[in-house]
């Protein structure tokens, strides 16, 4: 192959309409239902969410009586006094479970789930796929029954009692330890899958000649390992930080964002969609989910550059349709 | 080997046996208050706090509330509609994705990438008005048999947005699977007479039968335990699905009969379960492309 | 049915695969489009096959132009590299396959999968799978496979290079009579040299995307027309020296530092007076002698009948190929004659043939 210019007289091409009509019509019938979806409930949601956000829409003014108000709810939101502390709580919510479980845990079992036996990683690493997989309810539920109260929860009955330490309801007394540790256990898969195939594709070589220099076990990890895991780890704190971000399925289970849990997210959720009163504000919960859309976009656009998107993308090497 | 040496080839061992008792324990006490009618910690007792009181008693709500059926097939219902929903249009998009070159392929490729880390989520508040809009079509709103519709407060309504907000991921993975097919095999189908639909059909969708098997289990499981769109799109938590339904238990009956729930969650369990038993290699995988975490 | 390929290229993106290919193949032809891995000689066959579409250019069947047509509407059969066959289906359904496509009624489907079958030797395996076969018995299921839908071009790309040697050889024949007997027209795909010459009727040399030489196998031996075909064709290659052509009074001499060689009158006067030309020559055109260059063995490679020996004449090294009993070691003084008629010489610049031009 030669990368010489393009010759000066291409020859001109009979256009059959026929050809042109099943390349149009041929790639269309692939993505059409995918197109549509995507643009029903993500595109069109985008621009509905940031459309309500201008408006005070609630369930007391009706689908009728509503009114634009321009960025209102965006500037009740910095003044809310709420608004301090739900952030607060979403960087603590995302910042500890990122740190301890879906990067510290998901690196300690990848690490010694590939130090054993293949079978026996293979079972360990499974076992900790079982809590994504676990409806998030029924999840939920054997955590609130570990903490519960004496004498029914296991944390007091098994541990706690037979030290001779003080029992309380712990989902109540430590509502920030509960959270964590439930999104811990579901997040920490993600990272543990990929650190593990990151690991198994260290060059066999790598580790024997490390281990012929004396490394022991965690000089190996320290200088070997971890210096080749850059890119897995990048890629995991970057993708997790958002999924945090926006989740909360499990805290709304879990303490329905009582003793300080309120992220960013749940409040959202709330303000709009789930209130103990009735009374739907959905322009304000609007504003505050466009804040999060917000970062989403942004993130994810650094993110492609990050990540160099192109590469990823070949040519098809087929033209005939 | 001196004892040293077995100690520390165990310490990995006894480190991730610690590291996963919390899994194991929320499992072991979910089957063991399933059996008794009350537990104190893991240990069942009877109404005097002594050893015993093991009981089928927690499961008579199979017979005697007829609820739990009409949930139990509505759940059914939703996780087949997902999982055969997801597949056929991921299939479809990522095949395209994958292997045609049309305008526009970039675009949607990187809208993909950027919707597969986006907060799907905090799009429910704007989905709840789209879906109320479909509710007004004519039949398809609310007026189809089974489904109920694909509007608000009907089956299909939560199908279809779960389909969509599950596609970023599946597509994803579907044009993994396909990039992976070789291109010889593709173009001696169409030499032998295959339109792009037929190759698709005929010759593709079996080449990545383990790519369409592994979503759909994934699908399937996270159908089943779908807990936040069910309950915001469907009004009557009782009739909605059996996660649902089991947060309706905890709620409202104070106070809670756990050992009761603890049945229903181990009713609910038992598919998950199956599926985790044969399929963890699959499952496994899934990930392994790169691809989307739930927390 | 006869090919036409007129003006044909071939862009991705701002990379030129194949660059202005115009050949024509004859009813019944078998045609080998020869050139190292890369040269663009596989993106021409897919777009006779309707693979990839020409960015400019015109691929004519008979007298149509088909660059519009999808593949299935062309009427070709082709075998692959790496086989391509259906993994999910059986011999005989991959047999059947296209031909289901098309229709074919049941009874004959059968018969036509069971002929393709015979004549390949294929007929026991018809209900394993691919996975279950050897290279081999693949290889020949995918030519049978596109022998069985009756095609009026069949086209192979490098069908061969996945096979061990011996394998490769008794196919290499069984493809040719197939050909012959059917009078399939035919192209031929390959990187392998002698592949090209023992099977095709006639070579398109092709380097970097663009047509270098189309003639029969024995023109492009004895009258290369590039430098790149003189050191591609042949093995083992041309010697390629780089020597000074002078003219005294009716001799021409060939020379170089130690190296002085006299040349014929026919070939001598093309290349004298040019300044520095490429002198090739066959290590087979070249004798060892009591006459002629004087140099020193300086490798020995033992090929079983013949010894290839690498001389060093002045600075020039010159490869022969000698008889063994003549037991001849490193640094042994040796002297060579060269077959003064079967001489080429070549432009530096141009890299065309002064002789064939």
């Amino acid at each position: 192959m030669t990368t010489t210019a393009v010759p000066a007289e291409p020859v001109p091409m009979r256009v059959s309409y026929r050809d042109r009509l099943r390349r149009l019509v041929s790639p269309m019938l692939f993505m059409t239902p995918a197109g549509v979806l995507t643009v029903a409930f993500f595109f069109l949601p985008v621009i509905i969410l940031f459309g309500i956000s201008l408006t005070n829409l609630s369930s007391s003014t009706g689908f009728k009586n509503y009114e634009w108000v321009g960025f209102e709810n965006y500037v009740k939101i910095v003044q809310n006094p709420l608004t301090k502390l739900n952030l607060i709580a979403t960087i603590k919510y995302v910042s500890l479970t990122l740190v301890f479980f879906n990067i510290g845990m998901a690196l300690v079992v990848a690490l010694l789930s590939t130090h054993i036996s293949r079978r026996a990683g293979f079972v360990y690493r499974a076992l900790w796929l079982l809590p994504r997989l676990t409806p998030s309810v029924v999840y939920i539920m054997m955590w609130k029954f570990i903490g519960a109260d004496s004498p029914y929860g296991i944390m007091n009955q098994h541990v706690l009692e037979p030290l001779g330490l003080s029992t309380a309801n712990w989902v109540a007394a430590r509502p920030w330890l509960f959270v964590i540790l439930t999104n811990g256990f579901i997040g920490a898969s993600f990272g543990m899958i990929i650190f593990t195939s990151a690991i198994e594709s260290i060059p066999r070589d790598y580790m024997i000649a490390a281990q012929v220099d004396g490394c022991n076990a965690w000089q190996r990890i320290r200088h070997v390992i971890l210096p080749m895991m850059r890119w897995p780890l990048l890629f995991v704190v970057t993708y997790q930080t958002l999924s945090l971000l926006t989740s909360f399925e499990q805290i709304y289970l879990l303490t329905d964002g009582a003793g300080g849990t309120e992220v960013w997210a749940l409040w959202a959720y709330h303000r709009a969609l789930n209130n103990y009163w009735g009374n739907f504000q959905w322009g304000f919960g609007a504003a505050l989910a466009m804040v999060l859309v917000a970062i989403g976009i942004v993130a994810s656009v650094v993110y492609m550059r990050f990540f160099q998107f192109n590469a990823l993308v070949q040519e098809p090497k087929i033209e005939a349709m | 080997m001196t004892w040293k040496q077995r100690l520390g080839s165990a310490i990995p061992y006894i480190l991730l046996t610690i590291l996963t008792i919390p899994v194991f324990v929320g499992y072991l006490w979910i089957i063991i208050s399933t059996f008794s009618g009350r537990t104190y910690g893991l240990v069942p007792v009877d109404s005097q706090g002594n050893f015993g009181g093991l009981t089928l008693e927690n499961w008579s709500f199979l017979w005697e509330d007829p609820n739990i059926w009409f949930v139990t097939l509505n759940t059914l219902l939703l996780s087949v509609l997902l999982t055969v929903g997801v597949v056929i249009i991921s299939a479809l998009a990522g095949y395209a994705l994958s292997r045609i070159s049309f305008p526009g392929r970039k675009t949607f490729l990187a809208g993909t990438l950027i919707l597969h880390a986006f907060p799907s989520v905090t799009l429910l508040i704007s989905i709840y008005f789209v879906l109320r809009w479909i509710s007004n079509l004519p039949v398809l709103g609310k007026g189809l048999p089974i489904i109920g519709g694909f509007g608000y407060n009907t089956v299909g309504g939560v199908a279809l947005v779960m389909v969509s907000l599950s596609l970023p991921l599946g597509i994803w993975l579907m044009k993994g699977f396909f990039d992976n097919v070789s291109w010889d095999m593709e173009r001696a189908a169409l030499i032998d007479g295959c339109s792009r639909l037929r190759v698709w059909w005929e010759i593709m969708l079996p080449s990545i039968k383990p790519g369409i098997a592994a979503l759909s289990i994934f699908t399937f499981i996270t159908g089943w335990g779908a807990f936040l769109i069910p309950y915001t799109f469907i009004t009557d938590q009782e009739k909605s699905t059996l996660a649902a339904y089991l947060n309706s238990l905890m709620g409202e009956t104070a106070p809670v009969n756990y050992s009761r729930v603890a049945a229903v969650g181990l009713f609910q369990l038992i598919p998950v379960l199956f599926f985790f038993i044969f399929t963890q290699e699959y499952l496994l995988s899934i990930f392994s492309g790169g691809s989307k975490g739930g927390t | 049915m006869k090919v036409l390929l007129e003006n044909l290229s071939k862009h991705f993106g701002s990379v030129v695969a194949v660059d202005g290919v115009t050949l024509d193949i004859r009813d019944s032809e078998f045609v080998a489009f020869l050139g190292p891995s890369g040269c663009g000689k596989t993106t021409t066959l897919l777009m006779v096959a309707g693979i990839y579409k020409p960015t400019t250019g015109i691929v004519k069947f008979d007298e149509r132009v088909v660059n519009h047509l999808a593949p299935r509407d062309r009427k070709i059969g082709m075998v692959f590299q790496s086989y391509a066959l259906y993994p999910h289906m059986t011999v005989y359904q991959n047999l059947t396959f296209p031909m289901r496509l098309s229709k074919v009624p049941k009874s004959e489907m059968e018969a036509r999968a069971k002929e393709a079958a015979d004549i390949l030797g294929i007929g026991a395996l018809m209900d394993r799978r691919p996975g279950q076969l050897s290279g081999g018995q693949q290889q020949r299921v995918a030519l049978g496979r596109a022998l069985a839908k009756q095609p009026d071009l069949l086209l192979f790309d490098e069908p061969l290079s996945n096979l061990d040697a011996r394998l490769r050889l008794s196919m290499r024949g069984e493809i040719k009579r197939l050909q012959m007997e059917l009078g399939i027209t035919s192209i031929y795909v390959t990187h392998d040299q002698v592949e090209a010459m023992t099977m095709a009727d006639r070579i398109a040399v092709i380097r970097e995307g663009k047509l270098q030489a189309y003639a029969t196998s024995d023109e492009l031996y004895d009258q290369p027309r590039t430098l790149f075909i003189a050191g591609f064709v042949g093995n083992p290659p041309m010697n390629l020296i780089e020597v000074e052509v002078l003219q005294e009074g009716d001799s021409y001499r060939a020379r170089r530092n130690g190296f002085d060689l006299q040349l014929s009158e026919a070939r001598g006067h093309k290349a004298a007076g040019r300044g520095k030309v490429i002198l090739g020559i066959r290590p087979e055109d070249v004798s060892i002698g009591d006459r002629g260059l004087r140099g020193e063995v300086y490798v020995v490679e033992p090929l079983g009948r013949d010894d290839l020996l690498d001389v060093h004449v002045g600075d020039a090294s010159v490869h022969v190929l000698a008889d063994p009993s003549l037991h001849l070691k490193i640094g042994d003084q040796v002297q060579l004659g060269l077959n003064v008629d079967k001489v080429q010489f070549f432009d530096p610049e141009s890299e065309q043939s002064l002789l064939w031009a």
